[in-house]
């Protein structure tokens, strides 16, 4: 168990200390990013990169978002163009990976699969982040009666079975990306509102923002401005931790039949398309591309959540 | 101690009632059951007295309350299929989903544990690294990847039986458990592994394991006896959420493998737009998921003297 140094309290160096911290603010409103100047960035990247398996997930989600972009010039074939005169044919010099049940190339539908999971995992990390950012600060920040109704909710929303809840969420708005992207969200939001809460609790109390209020800020700006910034490191690493998890979560709710419309080349969907073929010898390729390029990105982004958790905080180094 | 169990149970009272308001709203959101769809035609004055019987016509507010006093009389109502009594469908179910999440959990512990030490003991040797790349890669792979793979090549093989079964086989519960229990043990042990090895690091850079060596005890106390108890306490608290997850249903494992779980149950039942199972369902895995995290908390602190609640 850690125990906190006491804490200190009117020494000289404490209120110059409240000064200087207050001092930028005051003097430049539109506040410079003094948090993570070059130097600490620089920092995080020598440390960062000394990880290998950091720098290989690096490479496997820069060439996801890669392929999410160029995915038009990329693919041999249209994605969408079914050839039902040549459905599950094995992997050949024509069709890299062979075609799918529907008779489309898989080369190019795996392709389409990666633009998919790369737009999704990160609309829904976001809409997440931003839900449970707002809320976990509003509820460390104000505490009382507001923290117990919001820190109840998340509660309910953590017990509640992510894929069930998002399951009930689409089935209610109907087949789509973004009916999957809002369930995903609806239901992915609580850790990071609890992150951010346990932040905002330990900053509330800091010198500078008391400083802060002091001067007469409001509580909406300290909350932008002063906790915010320096709250947010954690939370974010945690976001990208949980892209993997959002992408495994369509997946499996495309292959229980639930997620995107049947047409869309998705990972999941592919797997479940292929259900039919599961035990026919020869014809693994339905499934076993898309799964593993499902495996692929989700250790991808783990290994760079990994990595950035160490880089961030190297305390934390050979942890688990 | 006292009001540290008071407060949580409390908690944990608020979450479920929480939860049983979300399912009602989520059902309600599902739409009109008995609304004619594409292949089933209803007439209206069928459909209107369905939904007078199942008492939908009533305003909201009234169905809701209606819900939770038949919900804490323990009656959970028929369902809109087949009129059968939702008690007798979660009867059925969950002593099977109990079996598949108790023989999971057990064979995450084996092997969990047990590669845990070996790659803590033995760190840096071959073992260990092939420990950690395991548990590494198994963590990237979904279930469903896993389930798959094991109905593609295990299913019909020796003890295991055919995905799905044929109705013209009797096939005894501990055959049919193990291919999903091994599906949903993998990624599990995967964690537990790393959990158990890296706790058990920690332990043995401690003090007291020094002591312990330093009194001449062999090797095999000072690992089986002084160290391993104490880096076994993060491992309890994960298996005990975990199973509290398990036994709220493996909903895409019990799917593909046709098993006859609450999982299953609760994926027909969302696909039919059932909402008398649905919201049976989930109550249940909500309440078996708060309540083992209330033991788990409570059984934290008698493990691990050092933390006080409150």
């Amino acid at each position: 168990m850690t125990t906190l140094p006491p804490p200190t309290g009117g020494s000289p160096a404490d209120t110059a200390e409240v000064a200087a911290a207050a001092r930028p603010t005051t003097q430049a409103p539109h506040g410079g990013r003094r948090s993570a100047g070059p130097g600490q960035l620089s920092d995080i990247w020598r440390r960062y990169r000394r990880n290998r398996l950091a720098l290989l997930g690096l490479g496997i989600v820069g060439l996801l978002v890669f392929l999410a972009i160029f995915e038009p010039f990329i693919t041999p074939f249209s994605p969408f163009e079914q050839n039902l005169l040549n459905t599950t044919a094995p992997p050949s010099a024509r069709h890299w990976f062979g075609t799918d049940v529907l008779g489309r190339d898989m080369f190019s539908a795996i392709i389409y699969g990666a633009k998919l999971a790369v737009i999704v995992g990160l609309a829904t990390v976001a809409m997440s982040l931003l839900i449970g950012v707002v809320f976990g600060a509003i509820a460390g920040f104000r505490g009382g009666a507001v923290d117990s109704v919001i820190m109840r909710t998340t509660d309910v929303f953590l017990a509640f079975p992510l894929l069930v809840g998002a399951i009930l969420v689409v089935r209610t708005f109907g087949a789509g990306v973004t009916p999957v992207i809002i369930a995903l969200a609806l239901f992915g939001w609580t850790t990071s509102a609890r992150l951010m809460r346990g932040q905002t609790l330990a900053l509330r109390e800091s010198e500078y923002v008391e400083a802060a209020r002091s001067i007469g800020a409001t509580d909406r700006r300290i909350i932008s401005r002063h906790i915010l910034p320096n709250a947010i490191a954690p939370v974010l690493v945690y976001a990208f931790t949980n892209i993997g998890v959002v992408v495994v979560a369509m997946a499996s709710l495309s292959f229980l039949g639930i997620g995107v419309p049947a047409d869309i080349p998705e990972w999941g969907r592919l797997i479940s398309q292929s259900a039919p073929f599961f035990q026919v010898p020869g014809k693994s390729h339905l499934w076993a591309f898309p799964a593993l390029a499902i495996c692929v990105t989700t250790l991808g982004f783990a290994f760079v959540a990994d990595g950035l958790r160490d880089a961030l905080d190297p305390k934390l180094r050979g942890r688990g | 101690m006292g009001m540290f169990i008071l407060r949580r149970s409390g908690q944990a009272v608020l979450v479920v009632m929480g939860a049983t308001l979300l399912v009602f709203i989520a059902t309600f959101a599902l739409g009109d059951p008995f609304a004619s769809t594409g292949d089933r035609q209803v007439p209206p004055e069928i459909a209107a007295a369905n939904r007078a019987q199942f008492g939908l016509d009533q305003p909201l507010p009234i169905q809701y309350v209606t819900y939770l006093g038949n919900l804490f009389t323990g009656d959970l109502g028929v369902d809109f299929d087949q009129r059968r009594p939702v008690i007798d469908m979660l009867a059925e179910t969950v002593p099977n989903t109990v079996r598949l999440a108790l023989v999971a959990i057990l064979i995450d512990v084996i092997i969990g544990v047990v590669a845990g030490i070996i790659a803590a003991v033995k760190r840096y040797s071959f073992a260990d690294v092939l420990v950690t790349v395991l548990s590494t890669l198994a963590i990237g792979v979904p279930v469903f990847v896993i389930g798959i793979v094991l109905v593609a090549n295990l299913s019909g093989v020796g003890p295991f039986p055919t995905v799905p079964r044929s109705f013209t086989v009797e096939v005894p519960w501990y055959q049919e458990v193990l291919l999903p229990a091994f599906a949903l043990a993998i990624i599990d042990a995967a964690f537990i592994a790393r959990l158990m090895r890296g706790s058990m690091l920690e332990v043995l850079r401690s003090d007291y394991i020094r002591t312990a060596r330093a009194k001449g005890l062999s090797e095999r106390k000072v690992i089986g006896k002084h160290a391993l108890r104490n880096s076994l306490i993060p491992v309890v608290t994960y298996i005990g959420v975990s199973l509290g997850v398990l036994l709220g249903g493996a909903i895409i494992t019990e799917t593909i493998f046709q098993y006859n779980g609450v999982g299953f149950l609760l994926f027909r039942a969302i696909s039919g737009n059932n909402a008398p199972v649905i919201s049976a369902v989930v109550v249940f895995g909500v309440l078996a998921y708060v309540l083992l995290s209330l033991l788990v908390d409570i059984l934290y602190a008698f493990l691990d003297p050092r933390i006080r609640l409150n």
